[in-house]
């Protein structure tokens, strides 16, 4: 698995660099920076100051790509969602069909707060991961009496029981059927002075609004997060579960209070996602508490790459841009982009029935299956890794 | 004279609560025994089964009726592509046809996947539940859609001969037929199901493969046929659920996923791999749904089946009737 190897990695440059055969060798030494902390934090960072500009404003790129600004952000929030999910799926080995409960659960506790006693972005955050929390701790608390498929339809079940109290008992709070409406006014600037929709200065851009600021920020913290607790002693007692749970009882490990904390870290960062995503569409529609929410989730990790912090960001963009840009592919914007990559000569146009709009669900579908089949593991994250070692490999002789 | 109206309206209010409550609790009942054979014996999850309702649904629109669908389907110009040849016909092709499909899905999908761990299997038949749900959605059209009653089930069954008489009786005035039809038609299936699987050579053979494969098949015994089966009746059980559940409940290609959530519950709480549990886990949940739409709480109806849910499952995390130890 990646993690394993990365690892492997790891210790065998700090061997290399020991003996000082390395010297100057530039691939070693980006072999040895790149594990550090600071260093993935910093990537991050950068990342996320970088990619709103390529995906929505930069010349040629954006165009091609036709993305936009909120895009960015939804991509951004659902990648913060698929990190959680994986903590738990990817490293604990646990599959999850119900992560929908936290995600819903914290967009609609920060809804309500927002509607009746405050809309500061920075307390509906608070109040819908501390919800998430709460009810990762009951849902963990139930569902965790049986392991691998019970353990999936058990989440499945408490998840969807979730769906049908905000959908009809429970209507005058989460506005049933209709979703809750929060409005754009209701929320309040962010610290009390800084509109979400005004322009960050000197970065404007790059990033745009503070609403992509405040998203950018979770997403780091969120990786800063789950980075030291993955490779801290406590995460490495996930991965321990994982490979072999009997093996990790008989070491003397309480694998159940492991098994719960790590539920509930993932409910909370997929509860943190759920509020931003509250946030950010001034609104929360019930369906973000009904199973196929979850089954997106589930969708979105495995392709990115189960097991991979990096990864279920990538996946969920895919997703997105999948569901979001694909869906409104029409012959004619086909055209005009094939036309600006080659000018001059005039480019294929597409006829109506070989327009990929109608399909982007079975597209989905299909790539979903065709990564569950042959690379379970690694996605599209093992399969950039191991081009890169590939590549490390030729230029860097055997290591 | 009052006090025996009373007790009539009361025995009646019990009996229509039985009625509506058996009638719910049969289309889980269809899908959970066909679901919990599969995991029992076969140890396969499969995600899947909501789509195979789809499937059921459908077969059975197009052979009863003459539908016209919206989707590709109209746009290549084979819209009306309803055979009508009425609803026995479709109850005797809808099953055969499913089961094939199951056995092609035991053969070329769930075979493949038996080695690999349980959780690559539910998100392959998750996959595939996907492809189904959007092939059905292009083809025919998300609009949701129903089967008609057929003629021969429509009106009320106090104008039923005998039964009529019987239902009068007991102080019903209107049940629908259709209900009767699908509470008689659960019994028989389900029935002929279980005394396959406990009364029948093939039967035991099935149950022997449930607890020691490997011993099985040093027997000399070979298991890959009996699991074509079992898959194939699990399916065919699926697509039957599917076509008497179109009737009472719009269907639409999106629908296979709502099902699929209670009919998993009913399997877990009756215990995996037994029917009897299967048919109990049902018939409570078909109760309590009914029983909550009848005295009011309606709003309730969906949760409550949930609420019990837990409170067994935290009782008996292994089922009603399940036998293996919580894993």
């Amino acid at each position: 698995m990646s993690d394993e190897t990365r690892r492997a990695d790891d210790t065998g440059t700090v061997d290399e660099t020991g003996t000082g055969l390395a010297g100057g060798d530039l691939l070693t030494r980006w072999r040895s920076v790149k594990e550090r902390e600071s260093f993935v934090i910093l990537g991050t960072v950068v990342a996320v100051l970088l990619f709103p500009y390529l995906f929505a404003r930069a010349p040629v790129v954006s165009e091609i790509l036709q993305g936009y600004q909120s895009l960015a952000e939804l991509m951004l929030i659902w990648g913060i969602f698929v990190i959680g999910f994986d903590l738990l799926h990817g490293y604990t080995g646990l599959l999850s069909f119900g992560h929908a409960a936290f995600w819903g659960g914290g967009a609609y506790a920060a809804g309500v707060f927002a509607i009746h006693v405050s809309g500061s972005p920075i307390a509906m955050i608070l109040v819908g991961t501390t919800f998430a929390v709460l009810l990762a701790w009951v849902l963990g608390f139930l569902s965790l009496r049986r392991g691998g498929i019970y353990f999936a339809i058990l989440t499945l079940a408490f998840a969807q029981m979730l769906f049908y109290v905000a959908l009809q008992p429970l209507s005058n709070l989460t506005g049933g059927d209709n979703g809750l409406g929060i409005g754009g006014s209701t929320i309040e600037p962010l610290l009390g002075f800084i509109p979400l929709d005004a322009g960050v200065p000197v970065i404007t851009m790059f990033v745009d609004t503070w609403m992509y600021m405040l998203i950018g920020i979770a997403m780091v913290v969120t990786v800063a997060f789950a980075y030291r607790v993955l490779n801290s002693p406590y995460g490495m007692v996930f991965r321990a579960i994982r490979e072999n749970e009997q093996r990790a009882e008989f070491v003397g490990l309480n694998v159940w209070r492991y098994k719960l904390m790590s539920f509930v870290l993932s409910g909370a960062i997929a509860g943190l996602a759920g509020s931003l995503f509250a946030i950010q569409q001034a609104r929360v529609p019930v369906e973000s508490l009904f199973w196929t929410t979850s089954g997106e989730v589930v969708i979105m990790s495995v392709i990115g790459g189960v097991g991979s912090l990096f990864g279920g960001p990538i996946g969920a963009a895919l997703y997105l841009y999948i569901s979001n840009i694909v869906q409104g592919m029409s012959e004619v914007v086909l055209f005009t982009q094939i036309d600006k990559l080659f000018p001059g000569a005039q480019a294929v146009v597409l006829p109506e029935w070989a327009s990929p709009a109608p399909y982007w669900h079975l597209i989905l579908g299909l790539l979903f299956v065709l990564v569950v089949v042959f690379i379970p593991r690694g996605g599209i994250w093992g399969g950039l890794q191991s081009i890169g070692s590939r590549i490390g490999s030729r230029f860097g002789g055997d290591r | 004279m009052i006090p025996d109206a009373v007790a009539l309206q009361t025995t009646g209010a019990i009996a229509r609560l039985l009625i509506n409550g058996l009638q719910a609790g049969a289309i889980y009942i269809l899908l959970a025994v066909g679901l919990s054979i599969i995991l029992g014996t076969l140890k396969f999850v499969n995600f899947a089964h909501g789509a195979l309702y789809i499937i059921g649904a459908y077969l059975g629109l197009i052979i009863a009726q003459d539908p016209s669908f919206g989707g590709k389907l109209a746009e290549w110009g084979f819209g009306d592509i309803g055979l009508g040849f009425g609803y026995l016909a479709a109850l005797v092709v809808v099953p055969l046809v499913v089961f094939v499909i199951g056995v092609l899905m035991e053969r070329f999908v769930a075979r493949p996947f038996y080695d690999r761990p349980d959780t690559d299997q539910i998100l392959l038949t998750y996959g595939i539940a996907l492809i189904l749900t959007e092939l059905f959605r292009v083809l025919f059209g998300g609009a949701s859609r129903s089967i008609d009653q057929p003629p021969w089930a429509r009106g009320s069954a106090t104008g039923v001969p005998v039964l009529g008489d019987a239902l009068t009786a007991l102080g019903i005035n209107a049940v629908s037929t259709w209900r009767i039809v699908i509470i008689l038609l659960t019994a028989v299936l389900v029935g002929i199901v279980f005394v396959l699987i406990e009364y029948t050579d093939f039967g035991l053979t099935v149950r022997a493969g449930t607890v020691d494969a490997e011993m099985v098949e040093l027997l000399g015994v070979k298991l890959s046929r009996p699991y074509l089966v079992v898959f194939g009746i699990g399916a065919a059980l699926a697509g039957v659920a599917g076509l008497v559940g179109g009737p009472l409940v719009n269907f639409n290609p999106d629908y296979g996923a709502t099902i699929l959530v209670p009919a998993f519950l009913t399997v877990v709480v009756g215990g995996v791999g037994s029917i009897r549990g299967a048919v109990i886990a049902g018939l409570s949940f078909g109760l309590i749904q009914a029983g909550l739409v009848q005295f009011g709480f309606s709003e309730w109806a969906q949760v409550g089946i949930y609420a019990v849910a837990a409170v067994v499952l935290l009782v008996r995390p292994q089922g009603l009737l399940g036998q293996e130890v919580a894993a």
